[in-house]
C-alpha cells in the first residue's frame, strides 16, 4: 500500500496542470477541450452531485447544470484563487444544492444511507491535485470537534442537509442545532488560521 | 477587518446552506452591500471546499455525455463577463445565491422591459425587505443606456420613487432620475463607465416627494437596493 501512494504527487501534478491548460482552452469555447474535460473530471463532480441528490434523474440534470455553468464561467477561472477541481466540485455542489431545494426533495435522515465520516473518505490521487496539504488540515481541525457536531458540519456541506433535517437526524430542536454549527464553524476557522 | 462574529457566522452558514430562508435573503443582501461579509462568504468558501475533493467519484451514465455536450452548443461562453471585479465573478458566479439570481432573471425575461438579446448587458434587481423583486434595472453597454422598469408597488399618492446609484468610489448617492412606470437615462449619467467600479455600484431606489428629493440626496426610506449581474 505504502508502495503505491508513493506515486501520488506524479500524478496529482499531471492532473492539475492538465485541467488548468483544458480550462483555459474551453474558456475560448474549444468544445475537444471541454468533451476531453468532461471524461476526466465527470466521475468525480457526478460523486459529489449524488451525495446531494439521490435520485438519478436529478442527479443527471445538475450534473448537466455544472457543465453549462464549466463552459460559460471558465473564463472566469482564476488558479491563484482556487485548484481547478476545487473550483468545478463548488459548482457541482452548488447546482446540486440550489436543484434540492428547488425540487424540495426532502433526504429524510433515514433514508440516508452514506455515513459521515473522514475516515471513509480517503481521496484517490487526483482528488488531491492542488489541495493536498488543506485537505489534511480541514481533516484534522474537523477531527477535533466532537463526533456529533462533525457529522452535522460533512452532513450539511457534502449532502445538503438543512438544519431542521439535521435537527430531525440528531434529535435536537433546530435552535441547538443552529448553536451547534456556529460554533464549529467558529472552531473551525480558529484551528485553521492558527495553522496558517 | 475583523468581521462581527455573528456576520462571521452567517457567511459560514450561507456556504454551508443550512440558513432559514429569511436568514438567506438577508445574507443575500449584505453579499452585494457589505464587502467584509462578501469576503468571508468567499474564504468560507474556499476553506471548506476541499472536502468536496475527498468525495469518492462515481460514474456518470454513458449517454449522458452525448447530452452533455450537445447542450453546450447552443450556450454561449459568456466572454463579457470577465471585466466585473475578478474574485466577485469567480466564485460570486458560481455561488448557490445562483437560483435566486435565477428566479429574477426570469422575471426580467418575462416583462421584456428593455432591449434585451444584446450582448453586454448588466442587470440589477432592485428586491425589497419582503419576498421579490419589484424593480429591474438594466444597464445595456452597447446603446449605453440603464433602464428600470417597476414591476407592481406603486408609489402612494404624492410621492415617487427615485433611483440612486451608491459607492463604486462616489463620494455620496448620485440621483439617477425619478421613476414613474418605467426609465431610460443614459449611462454617461453614471459618469465613467467602468467595469470595475461598475461591480461595486449599489443602486437603490428611496420613496421621495412627488418630482423627486429637494436636496439632491436621498430624504425619504430606502427600500430597495440591488447590485449588478452580468447577463449571460
Amino acid at each position: 500500500m505504502a508502495i503505491v501512494l508513493s506515486f501520488m504527487p506524479i500524478a496529482v501534478g499531471i492532473m492539475d496542470s492538465e485541467l488548468r491548460q483544458l480550462l483555459a482552452h474551453v474558456a475560448e469555447a474549444d468544445k475537444a477541450a471541454f468533451g476531453r474535460l468532461y471524461d476526466l473530471v465527470s466521475g468525480r463532480l457526478f460523486g459529489v452531485i449524488g451525495r446531494i441528490l439521490p435520485r438519478a434523474e436529478l442527479a443527471e440534470d445538475a450534473l448537466q447544470e455544472t457543465f453549462v455553468r464549466i463552459w460559460q464561467r471558465a473564463k472566469s477561472y482564476d488558479e491563484t484563487i482556487a485548484s481547478p477541481m476545487a473550483w468545478m466540485a463548488t459548482i457541482a455542489r452548488n447546482q446540486a444544492i440550489d436543484l434540492r431545494r428547488r425540487s424540495a426533495e426532502k433526504l429524510s435522515a433515514a433514508s440516508s444511507e452514506i455515513d459521515e465520516s473522514l475516515a471513509d473518505s480517503a481521496p484517490d490521487p487526483e482528488a488531491l491535485a492542488g489541495q493536498a496539504g488543506e485537505l489534511r488540515q480541514l481533516k484534522d481541525c474537523l477531527q477535533r470537534l466532537p463526533d456529533e457536531r462533525q457529522q452535522m458540519v460533512l452532513l450539511a456541506y457534502r449532502q445538503g442537509f438543512t438544519r431542521e433535517e439535521l435537527a430531525e437526524r440528531f434529535k435536537r430542536p433546530v435552535t441547538t442545532v443552529k448553536t451547534l454549527l456556529r460554533r464549529s464553524l467558529i472552531a473551525l476557522k480558529e484551528c485553521l488560521d492558527g495553522a496558517r | 477587518m475583523a468581521l462581527d462574529e455573528t456576520l462571521e457566522e452567517m457567511a459560514g452558514e450561507y456556504v454551508l446552506g443550512t440558513l432559514s430562508a429569511a436568514e438567506r435573503l438577508e445574507a443575500q443582501t449584505l453579499l452585494s452591500q457589505n464587502s467584509d461579509f462578501a469576503s468571508a462568504v468567499d474564504q468560507w468558501t474556499e476553506r471548506l471546499a476541499p472536502l468536496l475533493l475527498a468525495i469518492p467519484g462515481v460514474a456518470p451514465p454513458p449517454a449522458l455525455r452525448q447530452r452533455i455536450l450537445a447542450s453546450i452548443g447552443s450556450a454561449a461562453s459568456s466572454g463579457n463577463v470577465v471585466d466585473l471585479a475578478r474574485r466577485v465573478t469567480f466564485w460570486r458566479g458560481v455561488s448557490l445565491a445562483a437560483s435566486a439570481i435565477a428566479a429574477a432573471l426570469a422575471l426580467f425575461i418575462l416583462f421584456k422591459p428593455m432591449p434585451q438579446e444584446a450582448p453586454g448587458n448588466y442587470v440589477a434587481v432592485l428586491q425589497p425587505e419582503g419576498p421579490g423583486p419589484a424593480f429591474v434595472a438594466a444597464i445595456d453597454l452597447k446603446d449605453g443606456t440603464i433602464s428600470v422598469k417597476r414591476l407592481g408597488s406603486q408609489a402612494e399618492a404624492g410621492k415617487t420613487y427615485e433611483l440612486w446609484a451608491v459607492g463604486g468610489g462616489r463620494a455620496a448617492p448620485q440621483s439617477l432620475g425619478v421613476i414613474d412606470a418605467s426609465l431610460k437615462i443614459p449611462t454617461e449619467h453614471l459618469g465613467k463607465v467602468d467595469p470595475a467600479t461598475l461591480g461595486d455600484t449599489v443602486f437603490a431606489i428611496s420613496l421621495e416627494p412627488q418630482g423627486g428629493s429637494p436636496t439632491g440626496a436621498p430624504t425619504g426610506p430606502v427600500l430597495y437596493t440591488g447590485k449588478l449581474v452580468a447577463t449571460e
